[in-house]
């Protein structure tokens, strides 16, 4: 990520153990969901004002960490209308706009007339927001699925093998343009005893890969059928894009 | 961590790619490549029977044990199985049953050439070796699946045999070719 906030942020480095609790705070769900789409909403605010664009940061900062947004920010966002990404643009235009308009910048660089002409956001922006919330997503999701593989206090055997074969056998060939581990020698490498043992545990990579990317969205989208639309609306948009390619 | 950084690669890599790991991680997709049959297959042929067919019927794991270990049999594998001069009936029939079933399901952990291989298989085992018919499909469709199966072109020799001997055994039908139904 090239837009990941400064070390001496305020926020908490992401802590995986957190991660699924439901009764979480609305301050400190609020400081990670900004942390985590960090790189996203910095695009959106540049597109949105681009003459803020040094600013950028600094604005997401105190984003973050508005007391009053925070007070009943995440309720105030309704799940059956529209997607949790768009609250979060049109929340995040209005604190800009708000913080603007009772000049708490001393010299703003441009006046508020002039920010209100601004070409709204055009498409081009959206999709590049859209599509650094779907990497950001990915990203968190193998993040945690091999943090969650690799956990040597779980206790389903041969759970560091599950993450092994689907980097093997899915992620090399996606990312690397790798030929897959042939059959042979998944046999060998993780002492497979028939064809159904080596199914199941590719099957299970899966399993857990689309568990994780459940959890990560059911973060900011809650409800399980947003969560689905959501999947279902972030697939949708990337095979889009991937037959433009 | 391992030595591939696939979270920092999510962000450098184009759409397509993306798309792909959301396809390639659907339950549904494929598992395994039609070029690792043939691999597949032997494996199958030299897995233990009770790793799959225990699982399969786990009621029946006990009773199998005993089945495969009768006699001296030592009947550890689906190979052993087939290729035994006088293999158990009950053995065959739930091999078929277990073929059968991954052959029917959706989300079959077995490639369905692979089940369809097995279920052909255990009928022509007991065809051939017991003279014994453990399938009810009509003589026209057995024929035709006997002899579908036989050319899959991953087949070992051995159970290609086996399959075409069967396939003798069978009056032949009026008009050949097509897959088994």
């Amino acid at each position: 990520m090239s837009s990941e906030p400064a070390a001496s942020s305020i926020f908490p480095r992401t802590d995986w153990a957190e991660l699924g609790k439901a009764a979480e705070p609305d301050e400190a769900r609020l400081d990670r969901l900004i942390r985590t789409y960090w790189a996203p909403l910095r695009i959106f605010l540049v597109a949105t004002f681009p003459s803020l664009k040094d600013q950028a940061d600094l604005l997401l900062q105190d984003f973050a960490e508005d007391k009053i947004l925070k007070k009943g920010w995440l309720q105030r966002a309704d799940h059956t209308r529209g997607k949790f990404r768009d609250f979060l643009k049109t929340s995040l235009r209005n604190f800009v706009l708000d913080r603007l308009s009772r000049v708490e910048f001393k010299r703003p660089p441009v006046s508020l007339d002039e920010l209100a002409q601004e070409p709204p956001a055009a498409q081009a922006p959206s999709e590049e927001f859209d599509l650094t919330w779907v990497r950001t997503v990915l990203a968190q999701t193998l993040q945690q699925m091999e943090a969650d593989c690799k956990n040597p206090a779980a206790d389903q055997p041969r759970r560091g093998y599950i993450w092994e074969i689907f980097r093997i056998r899915l992620l090399e060939p996606v990312f690397n343009d790798a030929v897959p581990a042939p059959y042979e020698e998944l046999i060998e490498r993780f002492s497979l005893r028939s064809p159904t043992d080596a199914s199941n545990l590719l099957l299970s990579a899966k399993r857990i890969f689309k568990a994780h990317l459940r959890r990560v969205i059911q973060q900011y989208a809650e409800q399980d059928a947003a969560t689905a639309a959501e999947i279902q609306a972030l697939e949708e948009f990337i095979a889009r894009l991937a037959k433009r390619d | 961590m391992s030595e591939f950084d696939s979270a920092g690669a999510v962000f450098t890599r184009q759409p397509k790619s993306l798309a792909a790991l959301m396809e390639g991680s659907a339950e549904q997709a494929r598992l395994w490549r039609p070029e690792e049959l043939g691999a597949i297959f032997r494996h199958q042929m030299s897995a233990p029977i009770l790793v799959d067919l225990g699982g399969y019927d786990t009621a029946a794991a006990t009773r199998l044990k005993k089945l495969s270990e009768a006699q001296s049999l030592l009947l550890k594998s689906f190979s052993d199985l087939f290729h035994h001069p006088a293999p158990p009936l009950e053995l065959l029939e739930l091999t078929k049953n277990f073929a059968k079933a991954n052959m029917d399901h959706p989300a079959s952990s077995l490639p369905n050439e692979v089940a369809t291989t097995l279920y052909y298989a255990s009928i022509a085992a007991a065809l051939v070796r017991l003279d014994t018919r453990i399938s009810r499909l009509k003589d026209a469709d057995l024929h035709r699946g006997l002899l579908w199966t036989s050319e899959q072109p991953w087949l070992n020799e051995p159970t290609k045999q086996l399959l075409l001997q069967a396939a003798a055994k069978i009056p032949p039908p009026a008009g050949q070719g097509g897959p088994p139904s």
